[in-house]
């Protein structure tokens, strides 16, 4: 199927759960709320003409500098083995107490990146049976992949300025 | 009950923890599993990562699109001309440029040549793990080959960022050429040379066939990829599904054996290491003649002799230095077939000269999960041979 079939498809079949389509170069991209995410999620992996039956991946996107809502972005990578054709979602994720439900349970694949959602955003996968930071330590505070993390905490052993470590703490997003 | 039976009875519940890694030898880096052991017979192993996290990943966000390419090479460090590629078409699919034909061939000649370079390192380690140890001297002799080959186009022999936004670094050389034509001619000899000491082997077939099984679902379930999904019996290839690069212009095969177990994971990439060797083969015998890199000068450096004679030319330069590419809002993913599997870079750009974000698709990170899958219920001697069947690299596992 093209990237317009799957998204005619998708709009006839569930018709009240999509946000919105898109098809940035052709690729078939929708948007979802999380609050329907496993709804459309189970509809893309049983239809038999779209049979999304692999999971790709899970990628977080953290929108702070666009100044858009919502701030945060998780995006689902899905092919279908046996119709080699592939989809994109897109669930937008609201910065006040960020969290969207597991897919766990549908793609065993997408245990490893949603634990790494939380690691790297903070962004809380509700019904995930593990959630706990993947690759920063265990104790490791704050969420590196967000935009508001400071890209360097080194500590400055002499300086003259005395507000230097506080300021690159607190510092704004990285300037270009 | 006597005393001793007890004792037994009590210890039959008892398991030991066992801690591997992350200085083992055999997890190819810093890969750390507990397992929870039964005796010999693992119950549950799990996986502990991020001893090798350099936050590429965040560093990319604050780097312009130009100096994220010798970054990707540190990610899959057995498949740098891969990772370039990924990124690249990431990049270029967002800018809207034609890649011209020579330059899409040679592309296609290093990510073979990497293929091949990276299926005789872990042909070499996964043997030396499991024992065989003539085999790893083999595969280094043509693995050198291989990377003099890099290091005559590149200059580099490993990380050669040789893969750009717009085409390649530079053009082929005769030497590099003639070195290629020498090493397709070479090779297959070689490796039936592996397979006789390995394939018919009653001790390698002892210690792989059957062994960390994963069935054709549970292998699209965890999301494996790569030679480990197609030894499960599923034909997925994405140079046959997405073609880039002009893959669909070659004829090849993508190996595909049912077993889903360390033999046939074994089978199915020394036939890849074959199939990549044909490519390459179509690959010089039409290498068409042009440009080398798209001739659009917001993307790739004007010629250098015409800054001397062209405005134009000297402008494009000054600007393409000083401020580097704009990439056009938008976002968008690009997978590729690595050697592991599927590689792909989700890019994020807000319009300017930096990404806003870079996400790699690691396929040794994703296969993870599925790995300590085929550990539970095996020998403790297997886990060496299962992590070796998976070919981890932990660079891009903690990226």
């Amino acid at each position: 199927m093209t990237g317009e079939e799957i998204v005619e498809k998708v709009k006839a079949g569930l018709p009240d759960a999509l946000l919105d389509t898109a098809l940035p170069q052709g690729d078939a991209v929708i948007f979802v709320a999380p609050d329907c995410l496993q709804k459309v999620a189970t509809f893309l992996k049983d239809d038999p003409s779209l049979k999304f039956d692999y999971l790709s991946d899970v990628c977080g996107v953290d929108y702070l500098l666009e100044e858009r809502e919502p701030r945060f972005e998780a995006v689902y990578l899905l092919y279908s083995i046996d119709h080699r054709h592939s989809v994109r979602i897109r669930v937008g994720i609201e910065e006040e107490n960020p969290s969207v439900p597991t897919v766990s349970e549908i793609w065993k694949g997408a245990l490893y990146p949603e634990q790494e959602l939380f690691d790297m955003f903070g962004i809380n996968v509700e019904g995930h049976p593990k959630m706990e930071r993947l690759i920063m330590p265990k104790e490791w505070v704050g969420h590196p992949l967000r935009k508001d993390y400071p890209l360097t905490t080194e500590t400055v052993a002499f300086s003259h300025n005395r507000d230097f470590k506080s300021e690159l703490v607190k510092s704004k997003p990285p300037t270009r | 009950m006597s005393v001793t039976e007890q004792g037994l009875l009590e210890r039959e519940k008892d398991t030991m923890t066992l801690n591997m890694g992350p200085q083992h030898p055999s997890t190819h880096g810093v890969f750390r599993v507990i397992l929870e052991m039964d005796g010999e017979v693992v119950k549950t192993a799990e996986p502990e990562i991020g001893y090798l996290h350099t936050g590429i990943e965040k560093t990319s966000e604050n780097k312009r699109y130009v100096h994220v390419i010798p970054m990707t090479d540190r990610l899959d460090y057995l498949n740098p001309p891969g990772n370039n590629l990924a990124f690249c078409l990431a990049t270029e699919k967002l800018l809207g440029v034609e890649i011209p034909e020579r330059a899409q061939s040679l592309r296609v000649i290093m990510c073979e040549l990497a293929r091949i370079a990276s299926h005789l390192v872990w042909l070499g380690t996964h043997a030396l793990d499991i024992g065989a140890m003539t085999v790893f001297l083999y595969c280094w002799r043509e693995r050198e080959m291989i990377l003099d080959l890099n290091e005559e186009i590149s200059g580099v022999r490993m990380m050669t960022s040789y893969i750009r936004i717009g085409g390649v670094a530079k053009d082929a050389t005769r030497p590099w050429l003639d070195g290629i034509r020498d090493f397709i001619d070479y090779f297959p000899a070689k490796v039936d040379e592996y397979e006789l000491l390995l394939t018919r082997n009653p001790i390698w077939m002892d210690r792989t066939q059957g062994i960390g099984v994963l069935s054709r679902e549970e292998a699209i379930d965890w999301s494996l990829s790569g030679p480990a999904l197609r030894a499960s019996g599923v034909n997925w290839d994405i140079r046959k599904s997405q073609p880039y690069s002009g893959y669909e212009n070659y004829n090849f095969d993508v190996p595909t054996l049912k077993g889903g177990d360390i033999y046939d994971r074994y089978r199915v990439r020394v036939e890849e290491m074959r199939q990549s060797r044909e490519i390459i083969r179509q690959a010089m015998e039409k290498l068409p003649m042009g440009e080398y890199k798209t001739p659009d000068n917001k993307v790739s450096l004007p010629p250098r002799e015409t800054l001397h004679t062209s405005m134009e030319a000297l402008i494009h330069h000054f600007k393409l230095v000083s401020e580097g590419i704009s990439v056009p809002k938008g976002e968008t993913y690009v997978p590729i077939e690595g050697p592991r599997g599927e590689v792909g870079f989700y890019i994020v750009s807000d319009g300017t000269n930096v990404p806003s974000r870079v996400k790699l698709r690691a396929p040794s990170f994703m296969a993870i999960p599925g790995m300590c899958q085929m550990m539970t219920g095996c020998y403790i001697a297997d886990v060496v041979g299962i992590i070796g069947s998976i070919d981890i690299v932990m660079g891009e596992v903690d990226r």
